[in-house]
């Protein structure tokens, strides 16, 4: 996620979205990069949450300029995964 | 009125395939435009696009986007960052506009061709928003360099360099023409999307940018991380066409193209974003070296990306690793060398504390690639410039059209890997550039690299000066050190305290 609020909500809704796993989180300055093993799964009303205002899926957009994996887009979440576990 | 979400309407609203009655499927979808891969049009209907959109989304957040990027600049204008930057790092904004926006149009061009000739409708899709990034691209790059160009005509190449024969253009074309222009629409969306822009791009459009923010360039850092956020989108074109393909027994095919798609990008990002991240950003600014750059985007999180679609790693593969250590090295010596041949000026990149650096994130590099530099050290400290400029031609591969080189040091091993083709003899750097010719040599035979042309007596007069009019080069255009040769200033210090 490029740097920025939407950056850091999304890696707090990472946390609450993905209970159980470990989120790493690295700061390169002009983005953040924001890991979990083999699936992530981020949820709207979570970022609703983080951000304090209403927030469309898709403009995640925006700040997502890269991502591992495949991606699975809803109206209500979003979902990184490798269908293949290493 | 009840409106339906978006994904209750969006698959049905762009299956838009049909049955052509007046004209047969090969007349509507040419295969070799379509590259259809003998398959018929409902086998292509299993494509499922991962990252939806509609028009009506796109328009919204593309707004947002160059909202962002605009407001960043104007807001930046004044904050004389040309005027205070280290001349390494304008060399960067420089290497990286000339080369990539007139680019973006070729680019669109390929995107056009998946949105026309793509069997599957989710692919002609998401190419025509891809399209339309493409275009994106090449306007927002050749419109931010632009207020450069009354400080330093350099700047000009933005726009110039890709109409002209100069050599990195030569070799950036050769490999874009490969991938975007020239393949049918399954081609593009192999070798494009999937081999250079879901693995590649990162490097040049988001490891860079981490660099540019360290340098304090947010116009630029901020401009090519929102370019990427296009590209991270529309490189999803490739990864379902992946698992048609595997589905329906062409995963050789598929794995063909993508082979050739990431070492003919390999070998370009050696000379494009190796020696910028190694040798041009100054050294504070430097957030990890190219090869933990590619460690991160290519070796780690690509290589995954094509086992997790049922690909294997590319038979090269340990070759390429192997590369990632040295390859952009020598590059980045090459350019520097014949440095009035490039609309840049290269930083050299080799005080006594940036070799310190090279010697940890690189090590060997002092009896390896360090030996050269003394050389070259040596001579302009005792004010023999002139036997720093080259005197003859490198040799070029018929491939990747750049200098054949090799580790140098007591195990250099630098070879030509040449090959025999309707009696002509073709020159490659390595067996990864000669494998691609073999796959497909009526692609490639008859193309001609620089010093071909030089040979064949098309450069006239045979000398630096007329290679400097063929490439069009022109004072205050032509290349020279980025630092005026300053930081031998600092070996004479050196010298100097220890002769004390």
């Amino acid at each position: 996620m490029r740097q920025g609020e939407l950056a850091v909500a999304v890696a707090e809704a990472a946390e609450i979205d993905n209970p159980g796993k470990e989120i790493l989180v690295e700061d390169k300055v002009a983005y953040l990069r924001i890991q979990a093993d083999d699936e992530m799964i981020i949820h709207r009303k979570t970022i609703e949450e983080m951000l304090g205002r209403p927030f469309s899926m898709n403009e995640l957009e925006v700040e997502l300029s890269s991502f591992a994996g495949r991606i699975d887009t809803h109206v209500d979440h979003v979902r990184f995964y490798y269908s293949k576990h290493f | 009125m009840a409106v339906l979400s978006r994904m209750d309407w969006y698959d049905i609203a762009r299956t838009t395939n049909w049955t052509p009655k007046h004209v047969t499927e090969d007349e509507l979808f040419p295969p070799e435009l379509s590259g259809s891969f003998d398959l018929r049009m409902e086998k292509w209907e299993n494509y499922d696009e991962p990252y939806k959109q509609t028009y009506n989304e796109y328009v919204k957040v593309q707004r947002e986007k160059d909202a962002g990027a605009y407001s960043v600049k104007a807001a930046l204008e004044r904050s004389k960052m040309f005027e205070t930057a280290d001349p390494g790092w304008l060399s960067v904004m420089k290497l990286h506009y000339g080369a990539i926006p007139r680019a973006e149009y070729s680019a669109s061009t390929a995107e056009a061709r998946m949105a026309r000739f793509g069997k599957a409708p989710g692919m002609r899709n998401m190419a025509t928003l891809g399209m339309m990034d493409e275009i994106r691209h090449g306007q927002i790059q050749l419109f931010f360099p632009h207020e450069h160009c009354p400080k330093d005509r350099q700047f000009d190449w933005a726009h110039k360099s890709y109409g002209t024969n100069e050599w990195a253009i030569i070799a950036a074309r050769h490999m874009f023409d490969d991938m975007m222009t020239t393949r049918s629409a399954v081609g593009v969306a192999l070798m494009l999307t999937f081999a250079f822009e879901t693995g590649f791009t990162n490097m040049q459009f988001l490891g860079l940018a981490a660099d540019a923010a360290e340098a304090g360039d947010w116009t630029f850092s901020n401009l090519i991380s929102s370019i990427q956020t296009d590209e991270s989108r529309h490189a999803q074109i490739g990864a379902p066409l992946v698992s048609v393909l595997v589905a329906n027994g062409k995963k050789a095919e598929a794995q063909k193209l993508v082979d050739i798609g990431i070492w003919r990008a390999w070998k370009l990002f050696s000379v494009l974003t190796g020696p910028v991240m190694d040798y041009y950003t100054p050294l504070e600014h430097r957030k990890q070296s190219f090869k933990e750059f590619m460690q991160e985007w290519i070796v780690t999180q690509f290589e995954r990306s094509l086992l997790d679609l049922g690909l294997d790693t590319p038979w090269y593969w340990n070759q390429l690793l192997e590369e990632i250590d040295s390859q952009h090295h020598g590059m980045h010596l090459g350019v520097w060398y014949w440095r009035p041949t490039v609309w840049w000026n290269p930083a050299a990149g080799v005080s006594p504390e940036e070799r310190d650096w090279l010697e940890e994130k690189y090590p060997g590099w002092n009896a390896t690639w360090g030996k050269n530099w003394d050389v070259i050290t040596e001579n302009l400290l005792a004010g023999k410039r002139e036997l720093t400029y080259p005197e003859t031609l490198p040799v070029v591969c018929n491939m990747c059209q750049l200098p054949i080189n090799q580790t140098p040091g007591p195990a250099w091993k630098v070879r030509d890997f040449p090959l025999v083709y309707k009696d002509r003899t073709y020159h490659f750097c390595s067996e990864g550039c000669k494998w691609c010719f073999e796959e497909e040599p009526e692609r490639y035979a008859g193309h001609l690299s620089l010093v071909d042309r030089f040979l064949a007596g098309m450069i006239q007069p045979m000398n630096l000066e007329g290679a400097l009019k063929y490439m069009e080069l022109a004072p205050g255009e032509i290349g020279d050190d980025a630092h005026g040769y300053a930081w031998v200033e600092k070996f004479r210090a050196a010298h100097k305290k220890n002769t004390a």
